[in-house]
C-alpha cells in the first residue's frame, strides 16, 4: 500500500493539492463497479444481440441514441471552446480549454462506444467506412464522429504528455510542444467536422417523411433541424463545461478557474441559447401551420398522446430555453454563481428534453391509421450500458484532474514585477 | 470508398463526400506526421534540450524563477523571463550596474567566491588549461550525501546547458543534475573526487548566466528557506529558523520526507 501511495504522489503535479490516495481510491470504487456492470451489460448485448434491449423494428432508436445525441451536443464545448480560443482569439478562455478537450474526448469516445454496442457486429464496424451509403446522413455522422474522435485524441495527447512523469521524457515533451503548435489546425478541423455531424444528427430526423412529427422543411438538402442541432449544441456546450467545472470545484474544494471565465462562457451560452430558442419557436410555428398541414396532419393531434402533451413543448421552449437564456445573459443573475449554474443546468436539461422528444416521442407516435401509440421502457442492459459510459466519463475526468494540468498552474498567476 | 469497392458510383454525391472525407483524413495524418517530423528535426539540430528547458522553466513556480538581481538585492522583486540565461537578457547590464543591497552574512552553508554557480546546484570552476570543472554545490551534497550510483556521460560526449549533465540514484530516487554549460566532456570524476565533469567549453565562452559573489548567498538563503518549508512536518506553519546548520546526508536522516518534490525543486525539475 505504501508503494502505491508513493507512486500516486509521484504522478501528481508538483505543488498541486489533491486528495489522499485512499480517499481517491474510495471515490473511484463505485464508479469502477458501475463501469464493470456496464461492460457486462454491453457484453450481453454484443453476444446475444439486440434482443437484450427493449427496442424492436418499430422502436429502432431508444435510450442509447437519445443519450448519445445529448452527450454529443454537450461535448460540443470542446470544439466550440477551441474555436473561440484559437480561431476567434478569446485568450481569456484558455484556462478552461484543457478541461473542455478532456470533456469532449469523454463525450465522444463514450458515444462511439455506445454506438458500437447499438449497431452490433463490431467485427464488421469497418463496413460503414468501406461501403458508405452517401445518401444517408448517418454515414456522414459516422465519418465525422470517427474523424473528430481522432482529432480529440490528438488534442488530448498534449495534455496527457504534460503529466509530471511523462514530461521527463524529452521526446514526449518536444512532441507535445510541436503538437501543441498545430492545435489551431485541429481546432479548425474540429469546428468543421462538428458543424457537419451535429447538423447531420438533427438532419437525420428532419428528413423522415414517414415521421411527420419530426419531418421539417429546410434549405437545399438540409432540413431546419440540421441548423437547430448545430445551434443548440454550441449553445449548450459551454453550459455543460460550466456545470462540470463547477462540480469539480465543489468536489475538490478548490477554485479552478476565475469567475470571469464562467461569466464569459455563460454569456456566450445564453446568447446562443436565445438565438436557438427564437429559431426553434419560428421552426415550430412553421411546422404547426405549414409543414404538417401540407401533408394532411393536424399537428396538435400529436400532442394528444399522454404523457407527450403540449406541456412538453412549452417546457422545452420556455422554462428550459428562454429562462436559462435570461439567467445566463442578464448581468443581475449571471454575476451570481448560483443563478449562473442554475441557468447552465436548465440549458442542459432543455437539450436533454429536445433529444428525448426527437428520438423517443417521434418513434412512439402513430403515423398511419392502423398504427398504435408505442410504449418503450429501456431494459436493464440498456440502462446499465449507458451507466457504464457515465462511470467511464467520471473515471477518466477524475484521473485527468488528478494527474494532468487540466486548469493550468494551480497556485498564483504569472507576473513579472520589476521594482528597482 | 474507393472506385474498386463494390457499390461505388461515379456520382457527384460520392465524389464530393469522399473527397471531403479524404481531405479530413489527410489533414489529421499530416498534422500528426508533421509533429513527429518536427520533433525528430529538433533532436537532430540539438534544439530539443533548450526547448525542454524552456518549457520546464515556464512551469516552475514563481518562487523558483527569481531573477539573480533580486537575489543580490539589486531589485526588490523580479521574475526571470529568460530561462536563467542572462546572456540573452536585455536588462542585464542595466540591473548589474545597480548597487548590491544584500549584506554579507553566514547563510549556514558553504560557498566560494572563486566558483560560479548554476541554479541547478552545480558549481563551475575555470581551469588554467581553458577547461571547466563542474561539481555539486554544498547544499546538494548535504541533501544527497554519498549517492548509491552515478551515471556520468562518456568522455567526448557533448552536453548542453540546462540539459541533463549526469544522473545519480539515492534511496530509489533518480536525480537528474542539469549541466551548467555547453561543451564536450573531457574527463569524469565522482563524489569522491569532489567534482563530476571536466568540460571543454563551446567557444566563445560566456559564463554570464552563472551566479557569482553577492548573488550566491541570497540564492542559497532562499533555497534553504524553501528546503526548510518542504521538509517541515505537513500542515505546520512556516516559523523562524533556529539558527542551526544543515546536517549532512539529509536523505538518509529524513527518509519519510517527500523527496520527489524536494529533489525536483532543488534540481529545477517540474
Amino acid at each position: 500500500m505504501s508503494e502505491l501511495l508513493v507512486v500516486d504522489r509521484r504522478w501528481i503535479a508538483r505543488g498541486a493539492e489533491r486528495s489522499s490516495t485512499t480517499r481517491f481510491l474510495l471515490w473511484l470504487v463505485p464508479w469502477v463497479a458501475l463501469l464493470a456492470l456496464g461492460i457486462y451489460a454491453a457484453g450481453l448485448c454484443l453476444y446475444y444481440g439486440l434482443n437484450q434491449t427493449n427496442m424492436d423494428n418499430r422502436f429502432a432508436f431508444g435510450m442509447w441514441i437519445f443519450l448519445d445525441l445529448a452527450i454529443i451536443a454537450m461535448g460540443a464545448g470542446a470544439f466550440f471552446t477551441g474555436f473561440l480560443v484559437y480561431i476567434l482569439k478569446q485568450a481569456d478562455l484558455k484556462p478552461i480549454l484543457n478541461s473542455a478537450v478532456v470533456l469532449g474526448f469523454i463525450c465522444y469516445s463514450g458515444a462511439v462506444a455506445v454506438l458500437m454496442v447499438d449497431v452490433g457486429q463490431p467485427l464488421r464496424a469497418w463496413f460503414t467506412f468501406w461501403y458508405p451509403n452517401t445518401h444517408s446522413m448517418l454515414t456522414e455522422v459516422t465519418f465525422c464522429i470517427t474523424c473528430y474522435l481522432f482529432v480529440l485524441i490528438l488534442e488530448y495527447i498534449p495534455v496527457l504528455l504534460r503529466n509530471r512523469q511523462l514530461r521527463k521524457v524529452p521526446s514526449f515533451l518536444v512532441f507535445e510542444h510541436q503538437l501543441h503548435h498545430l492545435v489551431p489546425v485541429l481546432a479548425a478541423l474540429g469546428a468543421f467536422l462538428s458543424f457537419f455531424h451535429q447538423g447531420s444528427l438533427g438532419g437525420l430526423y428532419g428528413v423522415l417523411r414517414g415521421r411527420p412529427f419530426a419531418f421539417r422543411q429546410g434549405f437545399a438538402i438540409w432540413p431546419s433541424t440540421f441548423f437547430l442541432f448545430i445551434l443548440s449544441a454550441i449553445a449548450v456546450g459551454p453550459s455543460f463545461l460550466i456545470l462540470v467545472t463547477a462540480a469539480a470545484e465543489k468536489l475538490t474544494g478548490q477554485k479552478l478557474v476565475q469567475p470571469g471565465v464562467f461569466r464569459k462562457l455563460g454569456l456566450i451560452s445564453g446568447l446562443l441559447l436565445g438565438v436557438y430558442v427564437a429559431a426553434k419557436a419560428i421552426d415550430t410555428l412553421i411546422w404547426l401551420n405549414i409543414t404538417s398541414r401540407a401533408v394532411g396532419f393536424a399537428p396538435w393531434d400529436f400532442y394528444s398522446y399522454k404523457p407527450f402533451g403540449s406541456a412538453l413543448l412549452f417546457l422545452e421552449i420556455v422554462p428550459l430555453g428562454l429562462l436559462p437564456a435570461f439567467l445566463l445573459t442578464v448581468p443581475l443573475t449571471a454575476k451570481k454563481r448560483g443563478w449562473l449554474l442554475c441557468g447552465a443546468a436548465l440549458a442542459c436539461g432543455g437539450i436533454l428534453l429536445n433529444r428525448f422528444v426527437l428520438t423517443v416521442q417521434t418513434l412512439a407516435l402513430p403515423t398511419l391509421a392502423f398504427d398504435e401509440f408505442l410504449k418503450y421502457i429501456p431494459s436493464w442492459q440498456e440502462v446499465a450500458s449507458f451507466a457504464g459510459v457515465i462511470a467511464y466519463g467520471v473515471i477518466v475526468y477524475s484521473l485527468s484532474y488528478r494527474y494532468l494540468p487540466m486548469f493550468g498552474r494551480v497556485k498564483g498567476a504569472d507576473t513579472n514585477v520589476s521594482v528597482g | 470508398m474507393f472506385p474498386w469497392v463494390d457499390g461505388f458510383h461515379w456520382s457527384v454525391g460520392h465524389i464530393v463526400f469522399l473527397s471531403l472525407f479524404f481531405a479530413v483524413v489527410l489533414t489529421i495524418l499530416s498534422t500528426l506526421l508533421s509533429a513527429v517530423w518536427r520533433t525528430a528535426s529538433d533532436f537532430r539540430t540539438h534544439r530539443a534540450t533548450d526547448m525542454c528547458w524552456q518549457m520546464n522553466f515556464a512551469e516552475l513556480p514563481e518562487t523558483e524563477r527569481r531573477c539573480r538581481h533580486q537575489l543580490a538585492g539589486r531589485v526588490l522583486s523580479r521574475i526571470c523571463d529568460n530561462a536563467f540565461d542572462c546572456r540573452h537578457c536585455l536588462k542585464y547590464a542595466e540591473f548589474a550596474a545597480l548597487p548590491v543591497k544584500t549584506p554579507s552574512k553566514n547563510v549556514g552553508i558553504g560557498y566560494s567566491n572563486q566558483l560560479l554557480y548554476h541554479r541547478g546546484h552545480t558549481w563551475v570552476r575555470p581551469e588554467s588549461d581553458g577547461n571547466l570543472t563542474v561539481g555539486l554545490d554544498e547544499l546538494a551534497h548535504h541533501l544527497i550525501g554519498r549517492p548509491d550510483s552515478v551515471e556520468l556521460p562518456v568522455k567526448g560526449s557533448e552536453i548542453e546547458s540546462n540539459g541533463i549533465g549526469w544522473r545519480m540514484r539515492k534511496n530509489g530516487h533518480e536525480i537528474r543534475v542539469r549541466a551548467p554549460i555547453d561543451g564536450t566532456v573531457v574527463s569524469t570524476g565522482g563524489d569522491e573526487e569532489g567534482w563530476y565533469l571536466k568540460i571543454r567549453p563551446r567557444l566563445p565562452l560566456d559564463l554570464r548566466h552563472l551566479l557569482r559573489e553577492a548573488e550566491v548567498p541570497g540564492w542559497l538563503s532562499s533555497e534553504l528557506d524553501r528546503l526548510q518549508l518542504q521538509l517541515s512536518a505537513s500542515k505546520s506553519q512556516p516559523c523562524l529558523a533556529d539558527g542551526g546548520t544543515l546536517m549532512p546526508e539529509l536523505m538518509d536522516a529524513l527518509p519519510a520526507a517527500d523527496w520527489d518534490t524536494v529533489l525536483e525543486a532543488t534540481f529545477l525539475e517540474v
